[in-house]
C-alpha cells in the first residue's frame, strides 16, 4: 500500500474521531439539543415561508414560479449548510476566537496537519436538520418545475452544489486567512459569504444591472446556481452568454478555493501568535 | 453578635437606572469599524430585500393597502430597527445566569427586571442612533423613503414595540434558570419572532388565516404595527387602537417576566465562587 494512501485513511480516520467527540458532547443536554436542532432549521424555514405564504397572492416573481424559485432557493440553500458543516473551523468569528485565545498555537504544536484540525474544529450536528429542510426545498422545486429530467440536467445540479461548497468553503478559509491580521474588519467578509448566498437564492434577473453584472462578473456567483438553473429550466443566460457558461461552476468554485488556500498558507507563515 | 438586617431597596431608583442606561448606551460606541461594516451589511441585504419585493410587486401599484414606496419605506424600516430591537438574537441575561454572575447582579440594592430594562434602553437608544438613523438616511438618499405624517404616534409605537420586544426577550432568556443550555431556546424564539413580527414579510401581505393567528400573539406589536402606524396603514381611531394592544401585550409580557424571574431565582444554584 502506497504511503499517501495510508496516510489519507489515518487523516481520515482522525477527522471522524474529531467529529464524533464533538457530535457526542453536543448530545449530552438531549432536549437542550433537538431544540437548538429544530432552531437551526427554522431560521430557513421561516424566510422560506414568509416568501412562499405572499407569491399566490402576487402570483408571479418576475415570471418566475414558487416551483422555480424554490429549486434555486433550495440548492444554495443545501449548497451553504453542507459547507457550513465542512468548513465551520474557518469561519472567521470561529478562527479568531482560536486566534484570541491561543489554541491556535495548540494546533500548531500538535503532530497532525493543521487544515485537518481546522476541519474538525467546529462541527455543528444540529445543522443537519437544516440539510434535512434544503433536501425537502429542492424536492418540492423538482416536483414543481415542468423539466423533463435528464441525467445531464441531474449531473449539472449535483456539479452546481460542489461548485457552491467550494466557493464559499473558499471564502471562509480568506475571511478566516485575514484574522492573522485583523479581528475587526472580517465582517466585510459576511456580505460576501452570508449576502451572497442570499443574493443567488433568488433569480438574479430581479436585482439592478450593476448588481447582477458585478455578482456575475467581477464576483463570480451568478455561475453557481443562476446558470445551472436557468440551463435546467431552458431559459436564455442573460447578457447573451452561451449556454456552456452554465457547466463552469465546476471551474469556478475550485479555482476559488485554490486560490483561498494559496492565501491560507501565507498567513499561517506570516502567523505569530497573540502573546500567550 | 447581631447586625442590623441589610435594607434591600427594589422600589424605583431613578437615578441609578439612568445611569445604567448611560453607561450601555455609551459601550456601543467602542468599535466603530464593526459598526461601520455593520451598516455596509445591512445596507446590501437592505437592496436585497428592495429588489425582491419590487420584483413580487411587479407591475401591480398596490398590495394590500401598500404601494411600491411604502415596501420599499418598508424595508428601511425593519433594517433600520433590527439592531435596535435584537431581531437577531439576544443572549446577555442567559449568558449572566450560565457563568454565575446573576449571583453578584441580585446582591445589588435595585429591581433586577428595572435594571436589565434600562441597560437595554441605552443599548437600543444608541443602536437606533448609530445603525438606525444612518439606514434611514441611506435610504432616503438611495430609494427614497416616506416620513409619517404622525410622528407623535409612530414615537409611542416605536418604545412600545421596543418594551414589548424586550419584555418577551428578558421571558425568554429566563429559560436558563432552568436549562444548562438555553442557547437552543432563544434561537427558536427568536426565529418564531422573526417571522412573526413582521419583519421578513410585512404581515398584510400573508394569507388571511395566518394573520388572524398572529393578531393573537403579542409579535405583531413588537414591529408590525410601527410600520404601519408610520405608513399610514393604520390612522386615526385604528392605529389608537393597535397602539392600545401594543400596550396591554407590553403590560402583560413584563408581568409574565418578572413572574418567571421570581420563580427562576427561587431555584437558582450558584456553582463556585
Amino acid at each position: 500500500m502506497a504511503d499517501w494512501v495510508r496516510d489519507a485513511r489515518h487523516h481520515f480516520r482522525l477527522y471522524r474521531r474529531l467529529l464524533g467527540a464533538q457530535a457526542r458532547s453536543q448530545l449530552v443536554y438531549r432536549t437542550a439539543f433537538l431544540l437548538d436542532a429544530a432552531a437551526a432549521a427554522l431560521v430557513t424555514a421561516t424566510e422560506f415561508a414568509a416568501f412562499a405564504l405572499v407569491l399566490p397572492r402576487f402570483g408571479s416573481f418576475s415570471g418566475w414560479s414558487l416551483g422555480e424559485v424554490a429549486l434555486l432557493y433550495g440548492i444554495a440553500e443545501l449548497a451553504f449548510v453542507l459547507m457550513d458543516i465542512v468548513f465551520g473551523g474557518y469561519d472567521a468569528p470561529t478562527l479568531s476566537g482560536h486566534v484570541r485565545t491561543g489554541s491556535f498555537d495548540t494546533f500548531l504544536l500538535r503532530p497532525v496537519p493543521l487544515p485537518l484540525q481546522i476541519f474538525g474544529s467546529d462541527f455543528a450536528l444540529r445543522r443537519l436538520t437544516r440539510v434535512v429542510l434544503a433536501v425537502g426545498i429542492v424536492g418540492y422545486g423538482v416536483a414543481g418545475v415542468d423539466v423533463a429530467w435528464t441525467i445531464g440536467d441531474v449531473l449539472l445540479m449535483a456539479a452546481s452544489v460542489l461548485g457552491m461548497i467550494a466557493f464559499f468553503g473558499g471564502l471562509f478559509v480568506v475571511g478566516g486567512t485575514l484574522t492573522f491580521w485583523t479581528v475587526q474588519s472580517v465582517e466585510a467578509m459576511n456580505v460576501l459569504t452570508y449576502g451572497g448566498r442570499t443574493l443567488i437564492s433568488y433569480p438574479m434577473d430581479i436585482y439592478g444591472t450593476w448588481l447582477r453584472r458585478t455578482f456575475t462578473y467581477l464576483i463570480p456567483a451568478a455561475f453557481l446556481s443562476y446558470f445551472p438553473v436557468l440551463h435546467v429550466l431552458g431559459r436564455p443566460l442573460p447578457d447573451g452568454l452561451p449556454h456552456w457558461a452554465a457547466f463552469l461552476p465546476m471551474v469556478v468554485g475550485p479555482l476559488l478555493l485554490a486560490a483561498a488556500f494559496a492565501f491560507w498558507r501565507v498567513g499561517v507563515r506570516h502567523y505569530h501568535g497573540a502573546g500567550n | 453578635m447581631t447586625t442590623a438586617a441589610p435594607t434591600i431597596r427594589t422600589g424605583l431608583n431613578l437615578p441609578l437606572y439612568l445611569h445604567g442606561a448611560r453607561l450601555s448606551f455609551r459601550r456601543q460606541f467602542a468599535y466603530p469599524l464593526a459598526t461601520f461594516w455593520g451598516l455596509v451589511t445591512n445596507l446590501f441585504f437592505g437592496a436585497l430585500r428592495v429588489a425582491v419585493l419590487l420584483a413580487l410587486f411587479g407591475a401591480r401599484p398596490q398590495m394590500a393597502g401598500y404601494t411600491q414606496a411604502d415596501a420599499v419605506t418598508y424595508t428601511g424600516l425593519t433594517q433600520a430597527l433590527l439592531s435596535a430591537f435584537s431581531l437577531f438574537g439576544w443572549y446577555d441575561l442567559m449568558r449572566t445566569i450560565h457563568r454565575g454572575e446573576v449571583a453578584t447582579e441580585l446582591l445589588r440594592p435595585h429591581s433586577f427586571l428595572g435594571f436589565w430594562m434600562a441597560q437595554d434602553a441605552g443599548r437600543a437608544a444608541a443602536q437606533f442612533l448609530l445603525r438606525g438613523v444612518s439606514i434611514l438616511a441611506l435610504y432616503a438618499l438611495i430609494w427614497g423613503l416616506e416620513w409619517p405624517a404622525s410622528p407623535a404616534l409612530v414615537a409611542i409605537s416605536l418604545l412600545l414595540a421596543w418594551a414589548c420586544g424586550f419584555a418577551f426577550r428578558f421571558w425568554v432568556n429566563c429559560a436558563a434558570f432552568w436549562s444548562p443550555d438555553a442557547v437552543g431556546i432563544g434561537r427558536f424564539a427568536w426565529g418564531i419572532m422573526g417571522l412573526s413580527c413582521g419583519f421578513l414579510m410585512p404581515l398584510a401581505f400573508f394569507p388571511a388565516w395566518f394573520q388572524r393567528l398572529l393578531a393573537l400573539t403579542p409579535f405583531p406589536g413588537m414591529m408590525n404595527t410601527v410600520i404601519e402606524v408610520w405608513l399610514g396603514v393604520r390612522v386615526g381611531m385604528d392605529a389608537v387602537q393597535a397602539i392600545a394592544v401594543q400596550a396591554a401585550w407590553t403590560v402583560a409580557l413584563l408581568a409574565l417576566a418578572r413572574l418567571t424571574l421570581a420563580r427562576g431565582l427561587r431555584r437558582l444554584e450558584v456553582a463556585g465562587g
